[in-house]
């Protein structure tokens, strides 16, 4: 393959000021390294911000956006009911058929103008990224061009995996840039895909300092805490956080508070409410020190394909906790030696009890998590895996 | 309720060690029946679904929710957070309680008779059936030898 000058990324959502998900930050930093390292990129994305109503608010059309040419086109009409009765279906591992699958994914996030436009210019661009594998958008985006494509996939172990349209998905695309083996290991499994077609590339972080005593300090907080950063809802595993934070207090009788930065509701027994707290959308420096003086940053969810703010934890030299059921996370903790594993609660409470008593091994894992970071997560590490898979040179 | 079960004291944390040391801990800590809690089985709501295929898991869950099974139907302690009227509010919902408390107590008291058969039942068949596979694992491991 020859040097990819011209390259499009496609994504569902874009937002200038990062408050999307981890899979559209990781698509717009991708594209911001390329260009940066000049080669000339559109980002093609609809025009939506939410991922819950998906409805057209920002206006259509291109601008030009720090160094990405940004394209915005409306998401389509759709419709909602057969796709969530469908969804539920998939979800419950129920009963649907290879239509039900074809209804679903029309009736996704789609953007027919955003079709068009790959058509139409298509034939300009000499790679086309796209992701994450869930939506419409990346799934039809990626079947125009599908010699020239290249998927980062940001897939899960989850029913949407096992749906006979993503073997087609997956074995026409040229090629994959995913965010961890333990994923790619799955995608190799699930799709039977060549080797050569698999490149692991990851984020890039940028290391930061932040103060352990300074987010304590402003927010008088004197009592040990954890802390969880991101959507708050039960795919991410929020509740189970809570509820064992929750169970934590009431059987080691020991005050650990609770920190949550993000959207969404928490649902948390009553017993824990007044030991949380919220901060909401908070500045990357406030999430950094908040992240910097905890005891622990606890990531229970069990679908993650990088775990970003896995990643920003080790960097400000907090150790994890991770439920063993996620093997990108746990993969993750092992590789770096900043974390440990829980499968169930008397696993959980041992290990924060181990972290709160011996801040010793509590500053033997954030440091090891923080070199790994720094040597895994390096842009300049990740940009050479990345362009090895855009050039063609990955083997 | 817990007791420093390690000390790691290695210059760099070999944290599968790490792990595999707190499973074993566990293991002998759940053997000896310190996590039969119900407070452990209502906090594991939402992990069932990652744990169903775990062996062990089921066995050491049901033992937690035996007691949770029986859902707390006695008075409890009102309280109410707003400052302004706090006391009048409290008087109220302990009127509501008082008056409501006679028609949902034989409610909840056979709500709770129900949930112990369930478990029990439950308890039961998991019982027989491990010791139905523990036979056939033994049959099969003899004629296997035999072979």
């Amino acid at each position: 393959m020859s040097r990819a000058q011209r390259i499009a990324f496609v994504c569902p959502r874009f937002s200038e000021k990062g408050t999307v998900g981890g899979a559209e930050t990781l698509l717009k930093a991708l594209a911001e390294q390329a260009a940066e390292m000049g080669r000339e990129v559109d980002f093609l994305t609809t025009c939506a911000e939410s991922h819950f109503t998906w409805e057209n608010v920002l206006p259509a059309g291109s601008r030009r956006i720090g160094k990405l040419n940004v394209h915005f086109f409306p998401v389509d009409s759709r419709d909602t009911a057969t796709f969530f009765r469908v969804q539920t279906a998939i979800s419950n591992r129920g009963n649907f058929t290879e239509h039900d699958e074809e209804l679903w994914i029309r009736n996704s996030v789609n953007s027919e103008a955003l079709y068009q436009h790959l058509r139409e210019n298509g034939n300009r661009y000499d790679r086309i990224v796209t992701g994450p594998y869930l939506f419409g958008v990346t799934f039809f985006a990626s079947l125009i061009h599908p010699s020239k494509t290249l998927m980062v996939p940001c897939l899960h172990d989850e029913p949407f995996a096992y749906l006979s349209i993503m073997q087609k998905l997956f074995r026409s695309v040229s090629g994959f840039m995913f965010n961890a083996e333990p994923e790619r290991d799955f995608a190799r499994r699930l799709f039977n895909i060549d080797p050569a077609r698999c490149t692991v590339v990851g984020l890039g972080m940028d290391p930061f300092e932040a103060d352990p005593a300074a987010f304590a300090k402003r927010h008088k907080l004197t009592a040990p805490y954890v802390i969880f950063c991101g959507r708050r809802e039960t795919g991410k595993g929020t509740p189970l956080l809570c509820d064992y934070m929750a169970a934590f207090r009431e059987r080691t009788g020991r005050d650990v508070r609770v920190v949550f930065t993000g959207s969404g509701p928490i649902e948390a027994p009553a017993s824990l409410e007044p030991f949380i707290m919220d901060l909401g959308f908070v500045s990357d420096r406030e999430k950094h020190e908040a992240m910097a003086g905890a005891v622990a940053f606890i990531h229970p969810s069990v679908l993650e394909s990088l775990g970003i703010v896995l990643l920003e934890s080790w960097l400000a030299r907090t150790p994890v906790l991770v439920h063993a059921k996620s093997e990108v996370l746990r993969w993750q903790c092992a590789r770096s030696g900043g974390g440990l594993w829980f499968r169930g609660y008397p696993e959980f409470e041992e290990e924060l009890t181990l972290l709160l008593d011996q801040p010793d091994v509590r500053a033997r894992l954030g440091k090891a998590g923080e070199a790994y970071v720094r040597s895994e997560y390096a842009w300049t590490a990740v940009r050479k895996r990345m362009f090895d898979a855009l050039d063609g040179t990955a083997s | 309720m817990n007791d420093a079960l390690f000390q790691v004291n290695a210059p760099g944390a070999d944290v599968e060690k790490l792990v595999a040391d707190i499973r074993a801990a566990v293991e002998k800590k759940m053997r000896d029946g310190a996590y039969a809690d119900a407070r452990i089985a209502r906090a594991e709501r939402t992990n069932l679904v990652n744990l169903r295929n775990e062996d062990q898991f089921l066995g050491f869950y049901l033992k937690c929710l035996h007691d949770a099974v029986f859902v707390d139907i006695s008075d409890f302690e009102i309280r109410e957070r707003r400052p302004l009227f706090g006391p009048l509010l409290i008087a109220l919902k302990k009127v509501i309680w008082s008056l409501l408390k006679f028609y949902t107590y034989r409610l909840w008291s056979q709500q709770n008779q129900v949930n112990g058969l369930i478990v029990t039942a439950i308890e039961g068949l998991d019982e027989k059936y491990a010791e139905k596979i523990k036979t056939l694992e033994q049959r099969v491991a003899e004629l296997e030898k035999r072979k």
